[in-house]
């Protein structure tokens, strides 16, 4: 129980949410669970061997390749997370970078990388990368970005003053929390594709499955009435079932 | 709906062993099955599948789960259905699953068992609100199982969820009496397990102590610049300013006193 509880505090919430997968089959899907005492036995305590640390990169928890790089054999170094308090930033979001080549200069990230403390923004802090090469072939030169790290590598960009600012959390006078860049006191909106699953891009634009899904007019619509009744008991008028014999008092112990 | 089954299944077996023209009464009961689905679509054995047209999609796409405030507007009716829908798609699934792997194939979109199991625990939770509610009203308990807090053979604390018996305790001889009202508590075993087991707690709490206090020491190498404020609400129980002064968060310059 106590591995369990340290393993789903590792995957980031942000990550979760991208994935638009249920948190228990995240969990599934990543975890190494080799050997578990059987259920419902007084004499085993609830034991289990599990992997302890997984090394989180850009590959997500729920992919092949996330497995295939914490096969049972590999064990790799500790990584030290700087803690960061709240998490500042989002898909979408217009960041300045301070490190590295492409210093000074501004984009767009692209994606949220929580386990990590990384961003990664869309065309900069690139990097580049032979795919494919063979002793006949010299291979296909690609462009890859690297993550940057939040608390050093990327400052978000002030909408006003268009330039790097430090920010925090506060509240409007609605109750609503948005971010404030401390430098110019503007409001730093959430983007919209902070919203962007898997599935996708933003909620509206989520195509129904007819076969599958029940469609949003019929889940909304409101059948429940009040009334005196256990749902056995409503259950059975509706079906038609009488029940007129009392029960005999039976003793809790 | 398979008790239901079986049972036809069964009768009509057994009238066919009766009578003498027992194919033709086998034969009609086995007609009587389809007048019990309920389900527009009735494939017989076919419902553990999924639909045809499914069965080489590599992503089959569905929604999320039901979520509790969906499922408390839905009348007691609905929630019914909906369990038995969810109870086939769940069976649809364990199906499907089996068959993708005795055929080595790759099981598209495994997360819809979750899903499902996700839906269903909800349902549950609404429905024994809903009891809950009109026990509570109406007798003023909340017509759950009851549970005990007891103190178990190994001198630990234990929830006792108690059960239903027909006759009251001092008739039943049969019930243990033993298992929670014994005289081991105070024996000696029992206590030296206990102080035992006190002091492995005890062991495994230092040791996560030590944990966050060497990890913090090794935070404030690598990260000088940090700020303390979220470290210290982070790491609640280390004191910063002992782990400050300690050889490991030095980090490999001079000092500069």
């Amino acid at each position: 129980m106590r591995i369990y509880n340290f393993l789903s505090k590792k995957v980031g919430e942000l990550t979760i949410k991208y994935s638009n997968l249920p948190e228990s089959y995240i969990k599934r899907s990543y975890e190494q669970v080799y050997w578990k005492n059987p259920k419902g036995y007084p004499q085993y305590p609830a034991a289990q061997i599990a992997r302890k640390n997984y090394r989180f990169t850009t590959n997500r928890p729920w992919t092949m390749q996330f497995g295939r790089q914490n096969e049972r054999t590999t064990q790799r170094k500790k990584v030290f997370l700087e803690p960061i308090g709240e998490w500042m930033y989002f898909k979408g979001d217009r960041v300045e970078i301070l490190v590295g080549r492409d210093k000074g200069k501004q984009g767009i990230v692209s994606q949220v990388i929580q386990e990590r403390n990384w961003v990664i923004v869309e065309g900069l802090n690139t990097h580049l990368r032979v795919v494919g090469k063979d002793k006949s072939f010299p291979g296909i030169t690609v462009q890859s970005e690297a993550p940057l790290l939040v608390t050093t590598g990327v400052k978000l960009v002030d909408p006003e003053t268009l330039k790097a600012t430090d920010v925090e959390w506060r509240y409007t006078e609605e109750g609503e929390k948005v971010r404030v860049s401390t430098n110019s006191g503007r409001i730093i909106p959430i983007p919209k594709a902070a919203q962007e699953t898997v599935d996708y891009k933003s909620r509206e634009l989520y195509m129904e499955n007819p076969d599958k899904d029940t469609t949003a007019a019929v889940a909304n619509k409101i059948t429940f009435a009040p009334k005196l009744q256990t749902f056995e008991m409503d259950i059975m008028e509706s079906m038609g079932i009488k029940e007129d014999r009392t029960p005999a008092t039976t003793y809790w112990y | 709906m398979n008790f239901l089954f079986n049972n036809i299944l069964r009768n009509a077996a057994v009238i066919s062993y009766r009578s003498h023209n027992s194919l033709k009464l086998y034969i009609t009961a086995i007609q009587n099955i389809t007048y019990i689905h309920t389900t527009s679509k009735h494939n017989n054995l076919m419902d553990f599948f999924d639909n045809k047209k499914n069965w080489n999609e590599t992503n089959i796409r569905v929604g999320r789960a039901w979520r509790l405030d969906e499922l408390r507007i839905k009348s007691n009716t609905d929630l019914h259905k909906l369990w038995y829908v969810l109870l086939k798609e769940r069976n649809m699934l364990f199906t499907m699953e089996h068959e993708c792997n005795r055929k080595v194939r790759l099981f598209p979109n495994p997360e819809r068992i979750d899903k499902v199991e996700e839906s269903m625990n909800n349902i549950e939770t609404v429905v024994r609100e809903r009891n809950t509610a009109y026990y509570t009203l109406e007798t003023g308990e909340t017509g759950e199982r009851p549970v005990e807090d007891v103190v178990n053979l190994f001198g630990l604390p234990e929830k006792y969820p108690k059960n239903e018996y027909i006759i009251p305790k001092f008739m039943n001889t049969r019930w243990v009496k033993s298992y929670l009202e014994h005289g081991y508590i105070n024996s000696l075993a029992v206590k030296k397990f206990y102080r035992l087991y006190q002091e492995k707690l005890r062991s495994i709490k230092r040791n996560e102590r030590n944990r966050n206090f060497n990890h913090v020491q090794h935070l404030l190498k690598r990260f000088p610049d940090m700020d303390l404020e979220k470290l210290q609400a982070e790491y609640p129980e280390v004191d910063l300013e002992k782990a400050k002064r300690t050889k490991k968060a030095r980090g490999h310059f001079l000092p500069k006193y």
